[in-house]
Formats: C-alpha cells, structure tokens, sequence
C-alpha cells in the first residue's frame, strides 16, 4: 500500500511524458529521414530537409514573425509596466475597471478577434495597415494581459518602504522608477515578456486574418505548406521552430533569472 | 540666527474623522538628540512622517532650519531616514546602498566613494562594501540603513524605531553606538520609539506624546522624577499612583489626603493653587523598615503588611498593602533571606517628601 502512491506517481509522470515527448521525438526522426513522405524511425539518417529550409520560402516567414514578435514583447512590455505601475502601484481610480479591459481580450475566441480586426480596419479604411502594422498590434492585445498580470504581481509584491527609503535619500520619481521599482520587478517583467515572445511567434488563429499573400508569418507559412504536401520539411520547420523558442526562453532567463522566481526561490 | 532645526507650528493631521494628532508645538534644537515616546497610536509616526514629507499636515506649519516646508516633497527635504525594517535595497551591494543618496544628486563618483567609505566606518561596518543585504545579520543591516541615511550628510536624522526588529542584547549595544553616532556626526536626530528606557538611554530631549499631543517632555530624569500627569508617571517607568482626595498646604509643601483611607502623605510640591487629583511614588523611593521603625528623620512613615514577594534578582519586589483598597510596590535591593520580611508579616514604609510627586489629574 504505502508502495502503491509512489508507483501511481511516476506512472503518471511517465504518461505526461510520453505524450508531450513521443510526438517530438517521432518529428524529430522523421525529419532526419531521406524518404520524401514522413516515415518514423527511418533506416538511414540525413540533414537534407534542414537545408532545404535555407530557401527564401521559409526564411522570410521565420524574419517577420521574429521582427513581430519581438516588437510585441517589447511593446506589450512597456505597456504592461505602465499600466501594473498605474493600476497596483499608484491605485489610480477606476484601477479594477481598467485591470478589467486589460484582460478581457483572454476571454474572447481569437477568431472572433481576427474576423473584428479584419472587419473593423476595413471599415475605417485602414485596410493598408494589414500585415505587420496590424500583426504587431493584435498580438500586443493578446499578449497584454499575461505581462501586465506579472508585472502586476511583482509589483504588488514590492516592498514600498523602500520607495520611501529612496524618496528620503533624494531620489525622483523617474530615478526610482528606474533604480528601484524597475530592477525590483524586473524578473516578472521579463517572463512575462518571454510569454508574449512566445504566443506571438506561435500564433495563428490571429494572424491568419492579418497577414499579407505572400508575407507571412512562419505558422502561417507552415499551414499553407501542409495544404498541400506532408513532407519531412514540415518536421524541420517544427523542429527548428521549437530549438529557436528554447534559445528564446534560455536567453531571456539569462537575462532576467525568472525561473529563480517561478520556482519561489531568491537569488 | 535660528538655532531650531525642526519646528511644528500647531500642527494638526487627521485621516478623515480620525485626528491623529491635535494642535501640536514643538521645537526641536540644532545637535539634539529627541525622543518622540509614547505608545502606538499617539500620533508619533504620524509626526514623523510629516517632517519627512510623506504626510502633509492637515493644518498649522511645519519648517526646517526656518524655512517652511509646506509644498516640499520628500526627496527635496534633505532628511535622513532610517526604517523599522531597514529597507534596504536588495539589488544592491551594501556600497551601492550606501551610495544611493549621493548618486542620485550626481556626485563624482571618487568623493561618493570617500563618502561611503567614512559612513561605514562610522557604524564599524568597513570591509563590508561589497556583500549584499540579504548576506547581513539584522543588526548589521540596521547598521547599514543607518550608513546609507547619514551618508549625504542631512540636516536631521528620523529614525523611526529602528530597534525594534532587533533582540535585546543586541538592542542595548546599539543604544550606547546610536548615542555614540550622535555625538560624533553632530546631527539633530529625532527618534520615535514606544520603548521607554530606550528614549531614557539616548535622549537629550524626550518629548511624551499621548493621544496626538504632547503629554511632557523634558530632559530624560526630570520626566523621570517630576512627571505631571498620571500618564506619563504610568508610561514612564514604574509607579504607585494614588488618588488624592483633599491637599492642604502644610509645612513645605502639601499634605495629600489619599482618597478612601486615613492617609495623610506630605509631599515637597508646593503649589497649593494648581490641581491635584493623585500623587506618584517609584517603587525605588519607597525604604523599608521592619517590625517598629527606629528614626524619625523621614516625614511619610506608613505601616503594613507584606502581601507579596518577588525576586528579581539584584533587586526584590514586595507589595505592601496600607490600607483596606491601598497596596504600594516597594522595590529593594536584595539582601540574604533572612533579612527581608516574610509574606504577612508587619513592616513600615518610609517615603521622603521629595519623592511624593502631585499630579494634575
């Protein structure tokens, strides 16, 4: 009996596992494979479907959605500091109402948000503004909630004597915010960051509405492919879209050391 | 030339209907070191805060060194300020604390480093500019907060219970530096505690507040001695404060007829005409004379019976009851056992004129 929770616990892990690692494992092979069709566990092994990503078909999709997606998450970042500032730090009135505004795009299917995007630039006749102007504002409205919820928490987490500590030392509001508040919540602020990254570059439902023909972001590039062929380029593409996001994370956590925060402990 | 470093003109503040403190004058002179004493709730932070800045009074003025500093936001008052909690930056190295205040006015970095250096000298912290906080003790992280305050050189130090987050031993070594600092740096400090005998030890000055005013203030052992209200005999020290029914003037002084009973104590206060409600005696001043008294050279001779004894160690407590509702806490120094009165048995108490202190209310 005492033997049987310990089992249960690591079967269960086991399972998690099996069903996040297996299927990359299995992309992973079939992407290594010569064959022309996706075959698991191929007799031979081969880089060619890695070199054929070199082309302009795949490179430009991979620029866009790293140029979007970093303009998100330093866009979103900025914004979710002010507004975690305003709403936690300063309590400005109506701050629950606007906290509200800010996180209620989570609560809208994302398809319903690229139909309303589509539609309302239309409208207004700023259709021109589709592609990259309108993927960077769409995935900033997304990605709001997410930084501005962390910063929040950091935020409200601070410690606000030493605000007072700093102000009685002669320190400006910019100077504290720049030398106290920010470096203070610096590592919320980084992962959540690090979350509008990722949920820009991995989107689809949003930006299958706002790209351009012909200028797309990479999962968009991705689906257009699968429509017509399931080849072993397609596990590249996974395979070194999931690699680049690793490299993402590693760096900002480097940079901010979060995971230190995600996991209670302290530096 | 004003020699008054910090002054409150009718200073009153209130939180919606809640007045926090009422009407308030004080003036603080240039180089003292000033207790605001009093227990939570009597406005002392509050008056703090609202020389530091962080409240503006509702009414009345404060100035420093003569100028008014209504409209004046913190981080332009020049005051230094130290926190119960230390509030210590974490990010930083205890040199970059240290520091801080002198960065942020854009010092050069050499005369910044001299500055730290001799601010961390000054609270016998040197060599410890490069740890971080969270690697210091509690008191040495006070010792920090204290460095980093006096480093750009205030005018005033406010100190706002700074050793309260700290254990006793360590609390009473850092009184005797405290005072120490004081003395060297020249600074006026003013420092809210609800600790008694920390203000004792420290003050030039102790200022009592109770229920946003100021109940006395005075230098430490004339509030100690001469207390003028029962609240500041209660809260300073310790005392029997008995209700006083009639006085009359007697030779000297005053005969206080204790309310209820037959007692009739002469007290060296001479004001017939002010108000006497009551009457303080420290425990201290009371002498103790077993079995028949053999002199009569003390004036206030009142006879008992031991209800109870407690050992203190260098000294020994008895609770003497005098009269049916009246018991009197006598203090002593210790002696062997066989020379104290045991409990019930009959002794005499011996109390000088001097030590019987009248009391407004």
């Amino acid at each position: 009996m005492t033997k049987l929770l310990p089992c249960l616990f690591w079967l269960a892990i086991g399972l998690v596992l099996a069903f996040i690692v297996l299927p990359i494992a299995v992309v992973l092979a079939a992407s290594l494979s010569p064959a022309s069709t996706v075959t698991f566990w191929p007799s031979e092994w081969t880089f060619k479907w890695y070199g054929a990503l070199v082309t302009d078909k795949w490179i430009s999709p991979f620029w866009l959605s790293v140029r979007v997606a970093l303009a998100v998450a330093a866009i979103s970042g900025v914004l979710g500091i002010l507004a975690a500032y305003a709403l936690v730090y300063q309590k400005i009135p109506g701050a629950s109402a606007i906290m509200g505004a800010i996180l209620s795009p989570l609560s809208v299917p994302q398809i319903v948000k690229g139909v309303a995007i589509v539609l309302f630039l239309s409208i207004v006749g700023l259709q021109n503004l589709l592609g990259t102007p309108a993927l960077i504002a769409a995935h900033v409205v997304l990605a709001l909630p997410f930084v501005t919820r962390m910063a929040a928490t950091a935020l409200a987490n601070f410690d606000s004597s030493l605000d007072r500590a700093a102000q009685s030392l002669g320190a400006t509001q910019r100077q504290r915010l720049q030398h106290i508040v920010l470096p203070m919540i610096k590592p919320g602020v980084l992962s959540g960051m690090t979350f509008a990254f990722i949920i820009s570059f991995n989107n689809i439902p949003l930006s299958v509405f706002l790209v351009r023909p012909g200028d797309t972001t990479l999962p968009i590039a991705v689906i257009n492919h699968l429509e017509y062929s399931l080849d072993p380029v397609m596990a590249a593409v996974n395979v070194t879209s999931m690699v680049f996001i690793l490299m993402v994370i590693f760096l900002f956590e480097r940079i901010g050391g979060f995971s230190a925060q995600l996991h209670g402990g302290s530096k | 030339m004003n020699t008054m470093d910090i002054e409150l003109v009718s200073v009153s503040k209130s939180f919606g209907s809640v007045n926090v403190v009422r009407d308030l004058d004080l003036q603080i002179p240039r180089g003292q070191f000033v207790s605001l004493l009093g227990p939570s709730g009597c406005g002392k932070t509050t008056t703090l805060n609202m020389i530091a800045g962080f409240h503006a009074p509702s009414s009345g003025e404060i100035r420093v060194r003569g100028k008014s500093q209504r409209g004046v936001p913190p981080e332009r008052r020049n005051l230094g300020l130290v926190f119960q909690n230390y509030a210590l930056f974490p990010h930083m190295t205890v040199a970059e604390n240290v520091g801080f205040g002198l960065r942020m006015r854009g010092t050069p970095r050499e005369e910044i480093h001299r500055a730290v250096e001799s601010s961390l000298r000054s609270v016998h912290l040197d060599g410890f500019g490069d740890r971080y906080p969270k690697a210091l003790s509690g008191g040495q992280q006070q010792r920090v907060a204290l460095a980093r305050a006096i480093a750009p050189q205030p005018s005033v130090l406010l100190l706002d219970e700074p050793l309260s987050n700290l254990d006793l031993k360590l609390r009473e070594a850092m009184r005797v530096e405290l005072k120490e600092l004081h003395r060297e740096l020249g600074m006026t400090f003013v420092y809210v505690t609800h600790d008694q005998e920390e203000a004792m030890a420290m003050s030039d000055r102790i200022v009592v507040m109770w229920q946003g005013d100021i109940a006395q203030q005075g230098d430490p052992i004339s509030i100690y001695r001469n207390p003028r209200t029962r609240f500041v005999a209660d809260f300073i020290g310790r005392s029997n404060i008995l209700s006083v029914g009639s006085h009359s003037a007697g030779s000297g002084g005053l005969d206080l007829s204790i309310a209820g009973t037959q007692i009739v104590l002469h007290s060296s206060g001479s004001d017939a005409a002010a108000p006497v409600r009551s009457c303080c005696i420290r425990p201290e001043n009371i002498s103790l004379h077993s079995g028949t008294s053999p002199d009569g050279c003390r004036q206030n001779r009142l006879d008992g019976t031991v209800r109870r004894f407690v050992q203190l160690g260098a000294h020994v407590e008895l609770l003497v009851d005098v009269a049916s509702a009246v018991a009197l806490t006598v203090l002593v120094r210790s002696s062997p056992a066989s020379l104290l009165p045991a409990i019930g048995s009959a002794v005499t108490l011996a109390i000088d004129p001097r030590d019987v202190q009248v009391l407004a209310d």
